[in-house]
Protein backbone atom coordinates (compact mmCIF):
# COMPACT_ATOMS: atom_id res chain seq x y z
CA UNK A 1 0.00 0.00 0.00
CA UNK A 2 1.69 3.25 -1.18
CA UNK A 3 0.35 6.47 0.08
CA UNK A 4 -1.37 9.02 -2.44
CA UNK A 5 -0.69 12.17 -1.51
CA UNK A 6 -2.57 13.70 -4.60
CA UNK A 7 -5.61 11.72 -3.13
CA UNK A 8 -5.56 13.47 0.08
CA UNK A 9 -6.00 17.03 -1.39
CA UNK A 10 -9.06 15.55 -2.77
CA UNK A 11 -10.55 14.34 0.17
CA UNK A 12 -9.62 17.21 2.03
CA UNK A 13 -11.68 19.30 -0.65
CA UNK A 14 -14.54 16.69 -0.04
CA UNK A 15 -14.20 16.58 3.78
CA UNK A 16 -14.13 20.33 4.18
CA UNK A 17 -18.08 20.93 3.13
CA UNK A 18 -18.48 18.78 7.07
CA UNK A 19 -16.77 21.92 8.94
CA UNK A 20 -20.37 23.79 8.84
CA UNK A 21 -22.17 20.73 10.56
CA UNK A 22 -18.97 19.98 12.53
CA UNK A 23 -18.89 23.73 13.99
CA UNK A 24 -22.77 23.69 14.96
CA UNK A 25 -22.26 20.69 16.96
CA UNK A 26 -19.13 21.81 18.87
CA UNK A 27 -20.89 25.58 18.89
CA UNK A 28 -24.14 25.55 19.96
CA UNK A 29 -23.72 22.46 22.48
CA UNK A 30 -20.97 24.64 24.42
CA UNK A 31 -23.41 27.74 24.10
CA UNK A 32 -26.14 25.96 25.99
CA UNK A 33 -23.86 24.23 28.38
CA UNK A 34 -22.63 27.30 29.55
CA UNK A 35 -26.41 28.20 30.89
CA UNK A 36 -26.98 24.92 32.07
CA UNK A 37 -23.27 25.01 33.81
CA UNK A 38 -24.23 28.32 34.89
CA UNK A 39 -27.09 27.45 36.69
CA UNK A 40 -25.99 24.02 38.21
CA UNK A 41 -23.46 25.82 39.42
CA UNK A 42 -26.00 28.68 41.06
CA UNK A 43 -28.12 25.60 42.44
CA UNK A 44 -24.34 24.38 43.82
CA UNK A 45 -23.17 26.59 45.61
CA UNK A 46 -26.42 27.97 47.33
CA UNK A 47 -27.53 24.87 48.16
CA UNK A 48 -30.81 24.98 46.51
CA UNK A 49 -32.96 22.57 48.62
CA UNK A 50 -34.06 19.58 46.69
CA UNK A 51 -31.87 20.83 43.58
CA UNK A 52 -29.22 20.33 44.72
CA UNK A 53 -28.59 16.45 45.10
CA UNK A 54 -29.89 16.58 41.59
CA UNK A 55 -27.58 18.67 40.08
CA UNK A 56 -24.79 17.22 41.94
CA UNK A 57 -25.90 13.58 40.92
CA UNK A 58 -26.38 15.28 37.08
CA UNK A 59 -22.93 16.54 37.09
CA UNK A 60 -20.82 13.16 38.81
CA UNK A 61 -23.05 11.20 36.42
CA UNK A 62 -22.54 12.94 33.21
CA UNK A 63 -18.72 13.21 34.31
CA UNK A 64 -18.39 9.88 35.36
CA UNK A 65 -19.63 7.96 31.75
CA UNK A 66 -18.21 8.62 28.22
CA UNK A 67 -19.93 11.09 26.00
CA UNK A 68 -20.47 8.70 23.35
CA UNK A 69 -23.17 6.91 26.03
CA UNK A 70 -25.28 10.29 26.15
CA UNK A 71 -25.42 10.19 22.66
CA UNK A 72 -26.70 6.82 22.77
CA UNK A 73 -28.99 7.12 25.80
CA UNK A 74 -30.86 10.17 24.18
CA UNK A 75 -30.98 8.89 20.47
CA UNK A 76 -32.61 5.84 22.13
CA UNK A 77 -34.04 7.28 24.65
CA UNK A 78 -35.89 10.24 23.77
CA UNK A 79 -38.01 8.88 20.95
CA UNK A 80 -39.33 6.17 23.16
CA UNK A 81 -40.86 8.37 25.53
CA UNK A 82 -41.99 10.64 23.29
CA UNK A 83 -43.68 7.89 20.96
CA UNK A 84 -45.20 7.00 24.04
CA UNK A 85 -46.68 10.03 24.57
CA UNK A 86 -47.83 10.46 21.53
CA UNK A 87 -49.74 7.36 21.12
CA UNK A 88 -51.53 8.11 24.22
CA UNK A 89 -52.07 11.56 23.01
CA UNK A 90 -52.76 10.46 19.78
CA UNK A 91 -50.98 13.50 18.55
CA UNK A 92 -50.15 13.83 14.84
CA UNK A 93 -46.27 13.63 14.97
CA UNK A 94 -43.50 10.99 14.49
CA UNK A 95 -40.55 10.93 16.02
CA UNK A 96 -38.37 9.59 13.40
CA UNK A 97 -38.97 12.61 11.61
CA UNK A 98 -37.09 14.69 14.14
CA UNK A 99 -33.38 15.58 12.72
CA UNK A 100 -30.79 13.54 14.23
CA UNK A 101 -28.38 16.62 14.71
CA UNK A 102 -30.91 17.67 17.10
CA UNK A 103 -30.43 14.37 19.72
CA UNK A 104 -26.66 15.28 19.25
CA UNK A 105 -26.75 19.01 20.19
CA UNK A 106 -29.21 18.11 22.91
CA UNK A 107 -26.68 15.19 24.54
CA UNK A 108 -23.63 17.34 24.27
CA UNK A 109 -25.00 20.22 25.61
CA UNK A 110 -26.13 17.84 28.82
CA UNK A 111 -22.56 16.80 28.87
CA UNK A 112 -20.91 19.96 28.01
CA UNK A 113 -23.53 21.43 30.90
CA UNK A 114 -21.61 18.80 33.36
CA UNK A 115 -18.17 19.90 32.45
CA UNK A 116 -18.75 23.33 31.91
CA UNK A 117 -20.48 23.46 35.63
CA UNK A 118 -17.10 22.77 37.09
CA UNK A 119 -15.62 25.13 35.26
CA UNK A 120 -17.18 27.89 36.25
CA UNK A 121 -17.15 26.41 40.36
CA UNK A 122 -13.15 26.53 39.69
CA UNK A 123 -13.60 30.76 38.69
CA UNK A 124 -15.80 31.17 41.32
CA UNK A 125 -13.44 29.96 44.06
CA UNK A 126 -10.69 31.65 42.88
CA UNK A 127 -12.14 34.66 43.11
CA UNK A 128 -11.45 36.40 46.63
CA UNK A 129 -14.01 35.86 49.11
CA UNK A 130 -13.45 40.04 49.95
CA UNK A 131 -15.29 40.67 46.85
CA UNK A 132 -18.48 39.39 47.71
CA UNK A 133 -17.94 41.08 50.67
CA UNK A 134 -16.96 44.25 49.32
CA UNK A 135 -20.16 44.07 47.03
CA UNK A 136 -22.66 43.19 49.91
CA UNK A 137 -21.10 46.28 51.97
CA UNK A 138 -21.61 48.94 49.60
CA UNK A 139 -25.04 47.95 49.01
CA UNK A 140 -25.84 45.44 46.30
CA UNK A 141 -28.14 42.72 45.91
CA UNK A 142 -26.99 39.42 45.59
CA UNK A 143 -27.77 39.75 41.90
CA UNK A 144 -26.16 42.59 41.47
CA UNK A 145 -23.01 41.10 43.52
CA UNK A 146 -22.65 38.15 41.23
CA UNK A 147 -23.70 40.01 37.69
CA UNK A 148 -21.44 42.84 38.07
CA UNK A 149 -18.57 41.46 41.03
CA UNK A 150 -17.80 38.01 41.24
CA UNK A 151 -19.19 36.73 38.00
CA UNK A 152 -17.23 38.91 35.47
CA UNK A 153 -13.82 37.82 37.17
CA UNK A 154 -14.84 34.18 37.81
CA UNK A 155 -15.44 33.84 34.00
CA UNK A 156 -12.24 35.93 33.08
CA UNK A 157 -10.49 33.18 34.94
CA UNK A 158 -11.93 30.45 33.30
CA UNK A 159 -11.14 30.99 29.72
CA UNK A 160 -8.19 29.09 29.54
CA UNK A 161 -10.27 26.47 30.75
CA UNK A 162 -13.16 27.23 28.40
CA UNK A 163 -10.53 26.91 25.51
CA UNK A 164 -9.75 23.26 26.25
CA UNK A 165 -13.39 22.58 26.61
CA UNK A 166 -14.39 24.09 23.44
CA UNK A 167 -11.50 22.65 21.45
CA UNK A 168 -12.32 19.22 23.28
CA UNK A 169 -15.80 19.01 22.55
CA UNK A 170 -15.02 20.36 18.42
CA UNK A 171 -13.54 16.65 18.84
CA UNK A 172 -16.38 15.03 20.93
CA UNK A 173 -18.39 15.98 17.89
CA UNK A 174 -16.27 13.44 15.80
CA UNK A 175 -18.43 10.35 17.22
CA UNK A 176 -21.55 12.18 16.26
CA UNK A 177 -20.75 9.66 13.07
CA UNK A 178 -21.74 6.85 15.12
CA UNK A 179 -25.11 8.18 14.60
CA UNK A 180 -24.67 8.60 11.03
CA UNK A 181 -24.10 12.07 10.78
CA UNK A 182 -21.99 14.06 7.85
CA UNK A 183 -19.49 16.05 9.68
CA UNK A 184 -15.71 15.55 9.38
CA UNK A 185 -15.39 12.26 10.86
CA UNK A 186 -18.35 10.78 9.03
CA UNK A 187 -17.69 12.66 6.03
CA UNK A 188 -14.05 11.51 6.02
CA UNK A 189 -15.38 7.85 6.70
CA UNK A 190 -17.63 7.99 3.38
CA UNK A 191 -15.20 9.48 0.85
CA UNK A 192 -12.44 6.13 2.61
CA UNK A 193 -15.09 3.80 1.84
CA UNK A 194 -16.09 5.12 -1.42
CA UNK A 195 -12.62 5.24 -3.13
CA UNK A 196 -10.98 2.81 -1.04
CA UNK A 197 -8.45 5.20 0.04
CA UNK A 198 -8.82 4.91 4.22
CA UNK A 199 -5.20 6.42 5.10
CA UNK A 200 -5.42 9.79 3.01
CA UNK A 201 -9.20 10.70 4.08
CA UNK A 202 -8.28 10.40 8.00
CA UNK A 203 -5.29 12.26 6.74
CA UNK A 204 -6.91 15.39 5.43
CA UNK A 205 -9.39 15.12 8.14
CA UNK A 206 -7.12 15.27 10.78
CA UNK A 207 -5.66 18.64 8.77
CA UNK A 208 -8.69 20.13 9.12
CA UNK A 209 -9.38 19.08 12.79
CA UNK A 210 -5.85 20.13 13.46
CA UNK A 211 -6.17 23.40 11.53
CA UNK A 212 -9.84 24.32 13.30
CA UNK A 213 -8.30 23.41 16.82
CA UNK A 214 -5.39 26.39 16.09
CA UNK A 215 -7.79 29.08 14.87
CA UNK A 216 -9.60 28.29 18.38
CA UNK A 217 -6.89 28.49 20.51
CA UNK A 218 -5.69 31.72 18.54
CA UNK A 219 -9.53 33.19 19.11
CA UNK A 220 -9.53 32.14 22.62
CA UNK A 221 -5.97 34.02 23.02
CA UNK A 222 -7.24 37.13 21.21
CA UNK A 223 -10.46 37.12 24.15
CA UNK A 224 -7.89 36.17 26.64
CA UNK A 225 -5.81 39.36 26.07
CA UNK A 226 -8.95 41.42 25.97
CA UNK A 227 -10.59 40.22 28.98
CA UNK A 228 -7.56 40.45 30.75
CA UNK A 229 -6.76 43.80 29.76
CA UNK A 230 -9.89 45.24 30.54
CA UNK A 231 -9.71 43.66 34.49
CA UNK A 232 -6.24 45.45 34.78
CA UNK A 233 -8.19 48.99 35.42
CA UNK A 234 -10.29 47.18 38.22
CA UNK A 235 -13.69 46.46 36.47
CA UNK A 236 -13.71 43.48 34.63
CA UNK A 237 -15.77 42.57 32.21
CA UNK A 238 -18.19 39.74 31.25
CA UNK A 239 -16.32 37.14 29.06
CA UNK A 240 -17.70 37.10 25.66
CA UNK A 241 -18.54 33.43 24.94
CA UNK B 1 -36.71 1.29 17.40
CA UNK B 2 -35.81 -1.71 18.73
CA UNK B 3 -38.33 -3.17 21.15
CA UNK B 4 -40.38 -2.38 23.86
CA UNK B 5 -38.21 -0.90 27.09
CA UNK B 6 -37.55 -3.83 29.71
CA UNK B 7 -35.51 -2.33 32.51
CA UNK B 8 -34.88 -5.63 34.12
CA UNK B 9 -32.79 -6.43 30.95
CA UNK B 10 -30.08 -3.79 32.52
CA UNK B 11 -29.45 -5.61 35.51
CA UNK B 12 -29.19 -9.10 32.90
CA UNK B 13 -26.80 -7.39 30.88
CA UNK B 14 -24.42 -6.09 33.66
CA UNK B 15 -22.71 -9.27 34.37
CA UNK B 16 -21.81 -9.78 30.92
CA UNK B 17 -20.82 -6.65 29.98
CA UNK B 18 -18.74 -6.84 33.30
CA UNK B 19 -16.59 -9.65 31.86
CA UNK B 20 -15.33 -7.85 28.82
CA UNK B 21 -14.21 -4.77 31.99
CA UNK B 22 -11.19 -6.65 31.76
CA UNK B 23 -10.12 -5.71 28.35
CA UNK B 24 -11.27 -2.19 28.70
CA UNK B 25 -8.93 -2.19 31.82
CA UNK B 26 -6.35 -3.98 30.10
CA UNK B 27 -6.27 -0.98 26.99
CA UNK B 28 -6.24 1.43 30.10
CA UNK B 29 -3.14 0.48 31.91
CA UNK B 30 -1.33 -0.31 29.03
CA UNK B 31 -1.84 3.08 27.62
CA UNK B 32 -1.25 4.91 30.64
CA UNK B 33 1.70 3.02 31.47
CA UNK B 34 2.99 3.34 27.85
CA UNK B 35 2.09 6.88 27.76
CA UNK B 36 4.02 8.16 30.85
CA UNK B 37 6.99 6.79 28.88
CA UNK B 38 6.41 8.58 26.21
CA UNK B 39 4.95 11.69 28.45
CA UNK B 40 8.67 11.65 30.27
CA UNK B 41 10.61 11.23 26.79
CA UNK B 42 8.77 13.92 25.85
CA UNK B 43 8.99 16.42 28.38
CA UNK B 44 12.91 16.34 28.87
CA UNK B 45 13.65 17.87 25.36
CA UNK B 46 10.96 20.76 26.06
CA UNK B 47 12.57 21.37 29.95
CA UNK B 48 16.41 21.30 28.83
CA UNK B 49 15.38 22.93 25.45
CA UNK B 50 16.93 20.29 23.27
CA UNK B 51 16.88 21.90 19.40
CA UNK B 52 15.37 20.07 16.54
CA UNK B 53 13.94 17.45 19.29
CA UNK B 54 12.15 20.40 21.13
CA UNK B 55 10.41 21.13 17.97
CA UNK B 56 9.44 17.93 16.88
CA UNK B 57 7.87 17.64 20.42
CA UNK B 58 5.84 20.84 20.12
CA UNK B 59 4.36 19.38 16.75
CA UNK B 60 3.45 16.03 18.64
CA UNK B 61 1.09 17.59 21.57
CA UNK B 62 0.36 20.37 18.96
CA UNK B 63 -1.29 17.48 16.65
CA UNK B 64 -2.52 15.16 19.39
CA UNK B 65 -4.54 17.76 21.13
CA UNK B 66 -5.63 18.99 17.83
CA UNK B 67 -7.38 16.10 16.63
CA UNK B 68 -10.06 13.78 17.89
CA UNK B 69 -9.09 10.42 19.50
CA UNK B 70 -11.03 8.68 16.58
CA UNK B 71 -9.22 9.78 14.10
CA UNK B 72 -5.84 9.09 15.88
CA UNK B 73 -7.04 5.47 16.27
CA UNK B 74 -7.92 5.71 12.39
CA UNK B 75 -4.79 6.88 11.70
CA UNK B 76 -2.76 4.30 13.51
CA UNK B 77 -4.94 1.71 12.33
CA UNK B 78 -4.30 2.04 8.97
CA UNK B 79 -1.45 4.08 8.67
CA UNK B 80 0.92 1.92 10.70
CA UNK B 81 0.71 -0.81 8.65
CA UNK B 82 1.05 1.37 5.51
CA UNK B 83 4.50 2.86 6.93
CA UNK B 84 6.07 -0.72 8.22
CA UNK B 85 4.72 -2.40 4.87
CA UNK B 86 7.84 0.08 3.45
CA UNK B 87 10.45 -1.74 5.42
CA UNK B 88 8.36 -5.12 4.57
CA UNK B 89 6.61 -5.85 7.82
CA UNK B 90 3.40 -7.10 7.60
CA UNK B 91 1.40 -6.21 10.51
CA UNK B 92 -1.99 -5.98 9.17
CA UNK B 93 -3.62 -9.16 10.46
CA UNK B 94 -2.29 -7.97 14.24
CA UNK B 95 -4.74 -7.47 16.88
CA UNK B 96 -6.79 -4.72 16.44
CA UNK B 97 -6.14 -4.15 20.22
CA UNK B 98 -2.30 -3.44 20.02
CA UNK B 99 -3.03 -0.40 17.44
CA UNK B 100 -5.73 0.87 20.49
CA UNK B 101 -3.05 0.06 22.80
CA UNK B 102 -0.43 2.41 20.45
CA UNK B 103 -3.27 4.99 19.38
CA UNK B 104 -4.07 5.55 23.67
CA UNK B 105 -0.51 5.19 24.39
CA UNK B 106 0.76 8.38 21.84
CA UNK B 107 -2.25 10.50 22.86
CA UNK B 108 -1.80 10.44 27.17
CA UNK B 109 1.56 10.24 26.00
CA UNK B 110 1.57 13.96 24.86
CA UNK B 111 -1.04 14.67 27.76
CA UNK B 112 1.27 13.55 30.20
CA UNK B 113 4.10 15.38 28.67
CA UNK B 114 2.60 18.58 29.02
CA UNK B 115 1.64 18.05 32.93
CA UNK B 116 4.66 16.90 33.40
CA UNK B 117 6.59 19.86 31.88
CA UNK B 118 3.98 22.34 33.71
CA UNK B 119 4.06 20.75 36.96
CA UNK B 120 8.48 20.68 37.22
CA UNK B 121 8.26 23.86 36.22
CA UNK B 122 5.79 24.67 38.69
CA UNK B 123 8.40 23.94 41.45
CA UNK B 124 10.44 27.13 42.48
CA UNK B 125 13.96 26.91 40.90
CA UNK B 126 14.76 27.77 44.51
CA UNK B 127 14.18 24.28 45.55
CA UNK B 128 17.19 23.13 43.28
CA UNK B 129 19.31 25.64 44.13
CA UNK B 130 18.94 25.43 47.73
CA UNK B 131 19.48 21.10 47.19
CA UNK B 132 22.57 22.00 44.78
CA UNK B 133 23.77 24.12 48.33
CA UNK B 134 23.60 21.17 50.34
CA UNK B 135 26.00 19.40 48.00
CA UNK B 136 22.74 17.24 46.55
CA UNK B 137 23.68 15.32 43.06
CA UNK B 138 21.07 16.38 40.29
CA UNK B 139 19.95 12.90 40.88
CA UNK B 140 19.53 13.28 44.07
CA UNK B 141 17.69 16.81 43.76
CA UNK B 142 15.31 15.24 41.14
CA UNK B 143 13.67 12.13 43.15
CA UNK B 144 14.12 13.57 46.45
CA UNK B 145 13.26 17.31 46.13
CA UNK B 146 11.93 18.35 42.85
CA UNK B 147 9.88 15.40 42.01
CA UNK B 148 8.01 15.12 45.39
CA UNK B 149 6.42 18.19 44.79
CA UNK B 150 5.71 18.17 41.28
CA UNK B 151 3.79 15.11 41.94
CA UNK B 152 1.85 17.29 43.96
CA UNK B 153 0.98 19.75 41.19
CA UNK B 154 0.80 17.47 38.87
CA UNK B 155 -1.79 14.79 40.36
CA UNK B 156 -5.13 16.23 40.12
CA UNK B 157 -4.36 16.75 35.67
CA UNK B 158 -3.11 12.78 35.64
CA UNK B 159 -5.81 11.85 37.69
CA UNK B 160 -8.39 13.34 35.26
CA UNK B 161 -6.56 12.04 32.59
CA UNK B 162 -6.72 9.04 33.53
CA UNK B 163 -10.40 9.05 34.09
CA UNK B 164 -10.86 10.83 30.72
CA UNK B 165 -8.67 8.16 28.76
CA UNK B 166 -10.78 5.28 30.50
CA UNK B 167 -13.92 7.26 28.96
CA UNK B 168 -11.97 7.48 25.38
CA UNK B 169 -11.54 3.45 25.42
CA UNK B 170 -15.06 3.17 24.73
CA UNK B 171 -14.43 4.54 21.37
CA UNK B 172 -12.44 1.27 20.23
CA UNK B 173 -14.74 -0.46 19.30
CA UNK B 174 -14.42 1.42 16.04
CA UNK B 175 -12.08 -0.56 14.64
CA UNK B 176 -13.48 -4.18 15.93
CA UNK B 177 -12.19 -4.46 19.63
CA UNK B 178 -14.54 -6.99 21.54
CA UNK B 179 -14.14 -4.68 24.83
CA UNK B 180 -16.90 -3.67 26.92
CA UNK B 181 -18.71 -1.32 24.66
CA UNK B 182 -18.00 -4.04 21.32
CA UNK B 183 -19.64 -6.31 23.54
CA UNK B 184 -22.54 -3.92 23.85
CA UNK B 185 -22.78 -3.46 20.10
CA UNK B 186 -22.56 -7.75 19.45
CA UNK B 187 -26.03 -7.95 22.55
CA UNK B 188 -28.17 -4.71 20.69
CA UNK B 189 -27.13 -6.80 17.15
CA UNK B 190 -28.61 -9.69 19.05
CA UNK B 191 -31.62 -8.81 20.99
CA UNK B 192 -32.01 -4.84 19.50
CA UNK B 193 -32.59 -3.77 23.16
CA UNK B 194 -30.15 -1.22 22.54
CA UNK B 195 -31.27 1.71 25.41
CA UNK B 196 -31.05 -1.01 27.81
CA UNK B 197 -27.23 -2.54 26.89
CA UNK B 198 -26.12 1.48 26.92
CA UNK B 199 -27.86 2.60 30.32
CA UNK B 200 -26.00 -0.90 31.55
CA UNK B 201 -22.78 0.18 29.60
CA UNK B 202 -23.30 3.63 31.83
CA UNK B 203 -23.79 2.25 34.93
CA UNK B 204 -20.35 0.20 34.57
CA UNK B 205 -18.44 3.02 33.04
CA UNK B 206 -19.89 5.15 35.89
CA UNK B 207 -19.05 2.69 38.40
CA UNK B 208 -15.76 2.45 37.34
CA UNK B 209 -15.17 5.93 37.31
CA UNK B 210 -16.24 6.58 40.72
CA UNK B 211 -14.04 3.76 42.13
CA UNK B 212 -10.89 5.48 40.17
CA UNK B 213 -12.52 9.08 42.39
CA UNK B 214 -12.12 7.41 45.26
CA UNK B 215 -8.80 5.96 45.26
CA UNK B 216 -7.34 9.07 43.57
CA UNK B 217 -8.63 11.33 46.44
CA UNK B 218 -7.04 8.68 48.91
CA UNK B 219 -3.25 8.95 47.38
CA UNK B 220 -4.07 13.07 46.65
CA UNK B 221 -4.53 13.58 50.53
CA UNK B 222 -1.40 11.67 50.67
CA UNK B 223 0.31 13.35 48.73
CA UNK B 224 -0.66 16.85 50.08
CA UNK B 225 0.01 15.51 53.64
CA UNK B 226 2.68 18.12 54.42
CA UNK B 227 0.53 21.00 53.12
CA UNK B 228 -1.84 21.81 56.22
CA UNK B 229 -5.22 22.90 55.46
CA UNK B 230 -4.99 24.66 52.18
CA UNK B 231 -4.32 22.26 49.41
CA UNK B 232 -5.47 24.55 46.55
CA UNK B 233 -2.88 24.50 43.95
CA UNK B 234 -3.49 28.26 42.26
Amino acid sequence: MVIDIPFIWVAFKEIAKAIPLTLMLAVIPVVIGFFIGLAVTLIREYKVKGLYSIANGYVSFFRGTPAIMHIMLIYFGIPMVLDSMINSLNLPFETNKIPIYLYVIFALSLTAGSYLSEIIRSGISSVAKGQMEAAYSIGMSTPQAMGRILLPQALAKSIPNFTNLSVGFLHTTSIAFLVSQKELTGMANIVASSNLKFLESFIAAGLIYWGISIIMEGIYYLVEKRVQQYSKGGVGSLARD
Amino acid sequence: MGKVFDPSLILEFIPTLVKYLGVTLEILVASIFLGTIIGIAAAIPKLFHIPIVKQLVTIYISFIRGTPIIIQLFLVFYGLPAVLSIINIDISRMDALYFVVITYSLSNGAIFAEIFRGAISAVEFGQTEAAYSIGMTPFQNFTRIVFPQAIRVAFPNIANTVIGSLKDTSLAFTIGVMDMMGRGETIIAATAHALEVYIALSVVYYGVVLILEKGFKVFEKYANRYQGTDTSVA
